[in-house]
């Protein structure tokens, strides 16, 4: 290439325009070298993506083994279902509780963390241990652990409350899964609050101790307002995690998430119909419905992200 | 100036207390099933009143569980899927990560969001034809399906075009006018230097394929290709609230190997959680 350039240069008035023609074929060479780089995500995107979303969205419009067309019939069927609603309701109301508790408690635990002078990264490995562990490991601990005769019931007896038989009533069977999916999740929160807490500016801390202002004033004008974006943004996270949460429900409740179906999920409603059921075209179209769901909150949690962090 | 440190030092003794006393809380599931699972009798009822200590302290249930050495099977497969679906999702985000931060070709923005636009489609939306697709091609009950879809690392290629971004263009000047292509820009220069970010999306990578559960439900039915999780899962729901003491030994060997790879790896594991979260992820 540098011979090439020593070449061109005695040429005069030729020069300039064999450089812009060596320059352009200088950009062209390597364009092809990255579109080989890119080849491997390219080619997993056009295989595990783009075909299945639209082979999925083509299936929400047939039925049976013979995929007859059908049109709209199978999005009109899951939204007439009983059972579909109820298991919307189910996921929601599983989901709002996770985050209505694990999100204030995990940002209180990150700021007593963060104002530690020493032993920060051991809390933040103990506080975070239950989340590498699979949901799977961490819903088989908690069926034991809300056996009748299981700790929690101690706990409840010692308040001097009656034993239950966590898995046996929806609303308890519910709040089952909402201590698991609290507990599996409060680590992520604190972690990502921690994040977000040290890099909130020094200087406003101490501009705020040499104005005299007292250390819960500080967390009240300085840190809570600095933390409402990635607050925000942990809402969202945990909001598309939760829409889209099975594994947890389907260990305490197994298929038809039971007691009474309490523990049935939306992915549970898919997975049922679409395996359980083999009616893919129902199924795909349930799919399509939560994936524009999901698609709604993400494109707020787009915005959120740029508003801050 | 004295009474100020002494508070101050007092206030940190109790907070630290605090925290300690919400940590044990926090750990307690675990320390509960393993105490259940060195429980002799557990096996008949589960321990009532609860004990951290068990009154008959016995491996009798880990003896159980190697006896059976199904475990070590599943071992073995997830193992080896993991394996597999961490190299190749490290490797094709490591290359794409490279174009999109150092390249220059037509289409770039388009297919950066293109990718990025992947991070947002639940995978629930592919799970039947995923399923299918694989049905045709033979690949039920094989590693296969487990491993290929790691091949799309939207957020790994996000955190590397980030991480290459930060690294100085004069590496890869001095390179060109060497006449190196960027094949050997990439394999001598910036692979070798990837290596923080490589040891991230090794983990993260790790932690998803060890942990994954609903496809390898989908996918996997027979009993020698089952996974970790699957198997603890079939071993539970078959032996309902029985075999309590079994169950916890199964569950403590299960959640060993990530535990064992995060108390190692614990500062890049962190790290990597806040980076991903921060990505809105």
């Amino acid at each position: 290439m540098s011979n090439q350039m020593s070449k061109a240069t005695p040429l005069g008035v030729l020069d300039q325009r064999m450089l812009r023609k060596r320059n352009k074929m200088l950009r062209r060479q390597p364009t092809l070298a990255w579109y080989l780089f890119l080849l491997p995500t390219l080619l997993g995107i056009a295989v595990f993506m783009i075909y299945p979303l639209a082979e999925s969205l083509r299936l929400s419009f047939t039925k049976g083994a013979d995929e007859r067309f059908v049109g709209l019939q199978n999005y009109v069927s899951v939204l007439e279902s009983g059972t579909f609603w109820y298991s919307v309701y189910n996921t929601l109301y599983i989901t709002v509780f996770q985050l209505l508790i694990a999100i204030p408690l995990g940002f209180i635990i990150a700021c007593l963390i963060n104002n530690l002078r020493r032993g920060s990264n051991f809390f933040k490995v103990l506080f975070y241990l239950p989340n590498v562990t699979s949901i799977v490991a961490a819903a088989t601990v908690f069926l034991a652990l809300l056996h009748p005769d299981g700790p929690l019931n101690y706990v409840v007896q010692l308040l001097g409350f009656e034993k239950l038989v966590w898995l046996s009533q929806p609303l308890s069977a519910r709040w089952g899964a909402i201590i698991l999916s609290v507990w599996h999740w409060l680590g992520f929160v604190i972690i990502i609050n921690l994040a977000n807490l040290q890099a909130i500016s020094s200087d406003y801390y101490e501009a705020a101790s040499i104005d005299g202002a007292s250390g819960f004033k500080q967390w009240l004008y300085i840190t809570l307002p600095n933390m409402v974006g990635s607050l925000t943004v942990l809402f969202v996270i945990g909001w598309i995690g939760g829409l889209q949460r099975f594994s947890d429900a389907y260990m305490l409740g197994g298929l038809q998430g039971s007691p009474a179906r309490s523990l049935h999920t939306v992915v549970g409603f898919i997975f049922e119909r679409g395996f359980g059921g083999y009616e893919y075209g129902l199924a795909s179209a349930a799919s399509y419905i939560l994936f524009f769901f999901i698609l709604a909150f993400t494109y707020v949690n787009t915005k959120v992200t740029k508003m801050k962090i | 100036m004295l009474s100020a440190t002494g508070k101050g030092k007092l206030i940190s003794g109790v907070l630290f207390l605090l925290l300690l006393g919400l940590g044990v809380l926090m750990l307690y599931p675990f320390l509960w099933m393993i105490s259940v699972s060195l429980e002799r009798t557990s096996n008949i009822a589960v321990p009532f009143p609860p004990r951290l200590i068990p009154e008959q302290f016995s491996f009798f249930n880990y003896k159980l569980v190697f006896e059976n050495g199904v475990l070590f099977k599943t071992y073995a497969n997830s193992a080896i899927i993991s394996l597999f679906s961490v190299i190749l999702s490290v490797s094709s985000a490591l290359l794409a990560g490279y174009a999109f931060s150092r390249g220059e070709f037509r289409g770039k923005k388009l297919l950066f969001f293109a990718v990025l636009a992947t991070m947002m489609i639940p995978f629930e939306a592919r799970l039947i034809p995923m399923f299918s697709m694989f049905n045709d091609l033979g690949m039920i009950n094989t590693k296969y399906p487990l491993i290929f879809p790691a091949i799309i690392n939207a957020l790994g290629i996000v955190l590397v075009k980030q991480y290459f971004d930060r690294l100085p263009e004069g590496l890869r000047e001095s390179a060109k006018i060497d006449g190196a292509n960027e094949f050997t820009i990439f394999f001598r220069i910036f692979a070798p230097l990837s290596g923080p970010i490589t040891a991230t999306l090794a983990i993260l990578a790790f932690q998803d394929s060890w942990n994954s559960f609903l496809w390898p439900l989908v996918v996997i039915n027979d009993q020698d290709m089952k996974t970790v999780p699957l198997f603890l899962s079939s071993f539970s729901s078959e032996n309902g609230s029985r075999w309590v003491g079994v169950t916890m030994a199964t569950a403590a060997m299960s959640i060993l190997p990530i535990v064992i790879v995060f108390l190692f790896l614990q500062k890049y594991i962190i790290r990597s959680i806040a980076l991903s979260g921060l990505k809105g992820e």
